[in-house]
């Protein structure tokens, strides 16, 4: 097969502790070699003065399921007059590279894919799958084209789970079924969705708070978080328990968002959009930054990492499965139209769009949030960077995101536009820090990579796949990161200075832990008497997953091997 | 077979078994489905049947040909019915791009009227297992739900304990609701005018603020029935309303979509309920998911060609203006790709016998098409369910169906002709 050579560029690449390290790279069928000296280069790609890291790695974005789609059948306003931009359409020998696929907050998968292909990102994870929508989330994630991906499977307000734990049936049985649902649905790790509360939902619960007690179950919050992190740990998952914490959006949430935390008892548990969990009720409007104590905690707890969710001005949609918080968001919304819904005993969603005004107190202080959030957390390793596409806002604002991040007199120049009493209460004028490359290439790629336990992604070191992105150095980062000089995805060139070139299929990261397949004869019993679908077709097998994903790479992630 | 599950509606039953008899004829002798048992009428013989030009027999190959020239010959064709499955929905909207296609849907009228209620005003849901499993009071609104979908009851309801009360409103007792167990049903309301009904319950449903019913609507028996009803509803645990877009009377069953939506979001604030709408049968829900996520819009979308002009957008959704009935009236298109791959489906009215027609059906249509003036190719294509494997989205649109092949078969499937025709369409501009 062809040597590929990406010559004199300069490396970010953190998982190797390369900063600014001008070096060579080589690839051969898909992956990155030792430099092979004699060897003839087939392709050669001039990088000198460019910044080259690996593909970025997006590790909560709605890109597939129900809810992701019901935002588009909600949303037609958004698609109208959003196709054609870029002239990406434009046909080659009269056919199309890329399909004719558009929206903004909610765009098709087609233009998914080809959108973070262009801006130099190779995987996306889909944060909430139901188990009953796998399926639909898999046939949505396989026509998602060029990047990677995989999802979370939700756990923690199926019945079956909270009736077992409910009826303190023993913690090996709970593991199993965790263990057997991420197998059946093809899934690379577990979400919790304000635990207890969809189901609590049902039963005309209207909030619940860490240590309350589910209206129907008596359980708490705090022991689906406990079992849930422990069967993760146990099963050897790499990636930590993914939690959507209770409270999302109330005012002072934060004592919650800490109580979450401490629920995990110290094993590996991952906040989501934390943003959204970091509100105090300090000043005349009870509606403060909590960053402060957020990251404070974070920073004092190593077993915690987080993503942000940071919010970004303009209209879009909330897609969630906490039906329990959008239906009580929902006045909030805007346009003045939403959808919720209960799903199969599993859990549930709900769509709510919104539009963030910078002359909003509350949406100007969220904002001031997020970005205190990212500058108050010491370690990048345990951040990510996220919208929670496309609840904050779409993941194309990526680039604006990263130049908030770096470039402090930009940051102050967009704080000064919003709400006079949000700048006000906000300590963002004082925080000085700007992150470097380095520091966006750990919170963009190597860091989420090593959260998902992807150890052939997220970096540059031989061996790992050729996943790559070349960024002219620019003083606008912004711009540097809409559209790099070329993007490799298993190393072949798919884009070049934010066009595409080539639109191959992804693949699909998913994990297979061990477990006692005697819990199949609960589920027959459970499905029997509640669901209406029978329990045989449950599982997605590897045959099927192959079809969803149009014959995309199975790429299994390792569980580690029980100490 | 067991646990075969039955495609030919969106209840998607996945507890049949089926005998295969020596000539691949299909029998599910254990269920009690007048469905299933005339679906399988279909599949009586053996599913061998040629291609067809101009209503001669020929090989695929020629027929695929031919199909070709046409879709080339068309400035603006109409792929119709879309009666097929996950994989034909994928495969064909490539070709749509290819050839500037307009996509609408055999049961379009019904799907654009959930659709346009759902993108106007959006929806409050529940699906079947939260029915069986939560659902203590049942409202059927204006619908008789056996006859479309006769195992509905069974499924749903059969075989569990709980007490249940189910009210039909706006129309008469469902007899198939006896089967239930441990279930009271009576009618309300069974003549009155359907908006009338929604829009009382609506305003009593927001709460009448110390006024009485009679203030709102009059001292009728309307009202009282719906006071009674919505003092029902706000007592139950978990109340569902069930709806069947297509059998709400037309054209604009949009507005009572909206209005049933509407009082179950009201009913929200204080209880619990969901709406369940039956419908989306012979792959209308599963193509309309698939071109939605695909391209961002429902069905009832023009995709433009690679050669369009400046001006076009490359994607155009209307509703109104790309519903094959006014298209075929109208004369607006110039070429009919049509997909039934469930059942022999006839032609749509309309057609104009000079428009050039490429049916991707089952093997029965071959004998329902005739002469006709224009250019017409036939090619039979496999079942999904019977004659392949497949993806369907169930009734609820939250679950997917994985469909096996009952029988062995020759037949090749939507996806495959599709994607040949995409194949061939592309290379037309290659030296």
């Amino acid at each position: 097969m062809s040597l590929t050579r990406l010559r004199g560029g300069t490396l970010y690449d953190p998982a190797n502790g390369a900063n600014a390290e001008r070096r060579d790279l080589y690839m051969r069928d898909g992956r990155l070699v030792a430099a092979e000296p004699g060897a003839s280069i087939d392709h050669d790609f001039d990088a000198a003065g460019m910044i080259v890291m690996a593909g970025g790695i997006d590790l909560h974005s709605h890109i597939g399921g129900g809810k992701t789609n019901l935002s588009r059948l909600l949303l037609p306003e958004d698609h109208r007059g959003s196709g054609a931009e870029g002239g990406g359409e434009q046909p080659i020998n009269g056919r199309y590279l890329r399909l004719p696929s558009c929206g903004v907050c909610t765009p098709g998968t087609l233009a998914t894919g080809y959108r973070y292909a262009e801006m130099g990102y190779t995987a996306a994870f889909e944060p909430a799958m139901m188990p009953s929508n796998a399926r639909h989330t898999h046939l949505e994630m396989g026509d998602t084209p060029i990047i990677d991906h995989g999802a979370y499977v939700m756990l923690g307000n199926d019945e079956l789970f909270l009736q077992l734990l409910a009826e303190r049936d023993s913690f090996e049985r709970l593991r199993d079924y965790v263990g057997w649902t991420m197998h059946a649905s093809k899934a690379l790790g577990v979400k919790v969705v304000n635990p207890g509360g969809i189901s609590a939902f049902k039963f005309n619960q209207r909030s619940l708070n860490v240590d309350e007690q589910h209206v129907h179950y008596g359980i708490t919050p705090r022991d689906v978080l406990r079992t849930l992190s422990r069967a993760l740990s146990e099963l050897g998952v790499p990636h930590p328990l993914h939690v959507h914490a209770s409270n999302l959006g109330v005012p002072g949430n934060i004592d919650s968002t800490i109580a979450t935390m401490d629920a995990a008892d110290g094993l590996p548990i991952h906040l989501t959009h934390i943003q959204f969990h970091s509100y105090g009720v300090e000043g005349p409007r009870k509606f403060s930054s909590g960053a402060r104590t957020i990251a404070d905690a974070v920073n004092a707890r190593p077993n915690v990492s987080i993503d942000v969710g940071q919010i970004i001005f303009g209209q879009t949609v909330t897609a969630s499965g906490d039906t329990m918080m959008q239906f009580r968001n929902a006045p909030l919304g805007s346009p003045k139209k939403w959808i919720v819904g209960d799903i199969e005993c599993d859990a549930g969603c709900g769509i709510v769009p919104f539009r963030y005004r910078e002359q909003s107190y509350v949406n100007a202080l969220q904002w001031i949030i997020g970005l205190e959030i990212f500058l108050l957390i010491d370690d990048p390793w345990r951040v990510s960077m996220t919208t929670d596409h496309p609840n904050g806002g779409p993941f194309t604002s990526y680039p604006h995101l990263i130049r908030l991040l770096m470039d402090k007199g930009f940051r102050d120049e967009q704080l000064a536009k919003l709400n006079p009493e949000a700048q006000v209460a906000s300590a963002l004028p004082e925080l000085t820090r700007e992150f470097s490359l380095y520091d966006i290439a750990i919170i963009t790629r190597a860091g989420p990579a090593r959260l998902l336990g992807l150890k052939d992604r997220g970096h540059l070191g031989v061996g790992a796949a050729a996943d790559i992105a070349v960024y002219r150095d620019e003083a606008d980062k912004e711009r540097m990161f809409t559209s790099p000089a070329y993007v490799f995805k298993d190393g072949q060139l798919v884009a070049r200075d934010g066009t595409l070139v080539a639109t191959p299929t992804g693949g699909i990261h998913y994990v297979s832990p061990a477990f006692d397949r005697g819990i199949e004869k609960t589920l027959r019993a459970y499905g029997a008497a509640n669901l209406v679908g029978n329990p045989v077709h449950a599982a997605i097998s590897d045959d099927e997953i192959c079809t969803c994903c149009r014959g995309g790479r199975l790429l299994p992630v390792a569980c580690r091997l029980p100490s | 077979m067991r646990d075969w599950t039955c495609p030919f509606c969106p209840l998607l039953c996945d507890d049949i078994t089926t005998i295969v008899h020596g000539d691949g004829a299909l029998d599910a002798p254990d269920v009690d489905c007048p469905r299933l048992t005339h679906a399988l009428t279909w599949f009586s013989g053996p599913s061998a049947s040629q291609p067809a030009i101009d209503d001669q027999d020929t090989d695929l190959e020629s027929a695929v040909q031919r199909a070709v020239e046409i879709l080339k010959g068309a400035s603006r064709p109409l792929f119709g019915g879309l009666a097929t499955d996950v994989a034909g929905a994928r495969a064909l909207y490539p070709l749509a791009a290819g050839c500037g296609a307009i996509l609408d849907h055999l049961h379009g009228d019904a799907m654009a009227a959930s659709t346009a209620a759902l993108q106007d005003r959006g929806a409050f849901f529940t699906t079947l297992s939260e029915v069986r499993a939560r659902a203590d009071l049942l409202v059927v609104f204006a619908c008789q739900p056996s006859v479309s979908y006769p195992r509905f009851y069974e499924r749903v309801l059969g075989a569990t304990e709980h007490a249940r009360d189910l009210i039909f409103v706006g129309c008469e007792v469902d007899p198939a609701a006896d089967i239930v167990e441990n279930t009271s049903t009576h009618s309300i309301l069974k003549d009155a005018d359907p908006y009338d009904i929604l829009a009382i319950w609506s305003a009593l449903t927001e709460g009448t603020d110390g006024r009485t019913a009679a203030s709102i609507c009059g001292d009728t028996g309307i009202a009282h029935a719906l006071v009674d009803l919505a003092e029902r509803v706000n007592a139950a645990r978990y109340a569902l309303v069930v709806y069947e877009p297509a059998a709400l009377p037309g054209p604009h069953a949009a507005l009572l979509i909206e209005a049933v939506n509407r009082i179950v979001k009201t009913v929200n604030r204080t209880t619990r309920a969901g709406a369940l709408a039956l419908g989306g049968d012979d792959g209308a829900l599963s193509v309309n998911q698939a071109v939605t996520w695909l391209s961002g819009f429902p069905l009832r979308t023009r995709v433009s060609m690679p050669t369009r002009l400046a001006q076009e957008p490359p994607l155009d959704h209307d509703p109104m203006r790309y519903r094959t009935q006014r298209l075929l009236a109208a004369l607006e298109v110039n070429a009919l790709l049509w997909i039934a791959s469930f059942r022999p489906e006839p032609l749509p009215p309309n057609l104009a016998d000079n428009v050039p027609v490429i049916v991707l059906g089952h093997p029965a249509m071959r004998a329902m098409l005739g002469a006709r003036t224009a250019p017409t190719v036939f090619i039979p294509v496999a079942t999904p369910g019977v004659d392949s494997g497949g993806h369907l989205f169930r009734v609820d649109g939250s679950v997917v169906a994985p469909l096996s092949a009952a029988r062995a078969s020759a037949l090749p499937t939507v996806a495959a002709i599709a994607a040949r025709l995409s194949g061939l369409l592309d290379s037309r501009s290659l030296p």
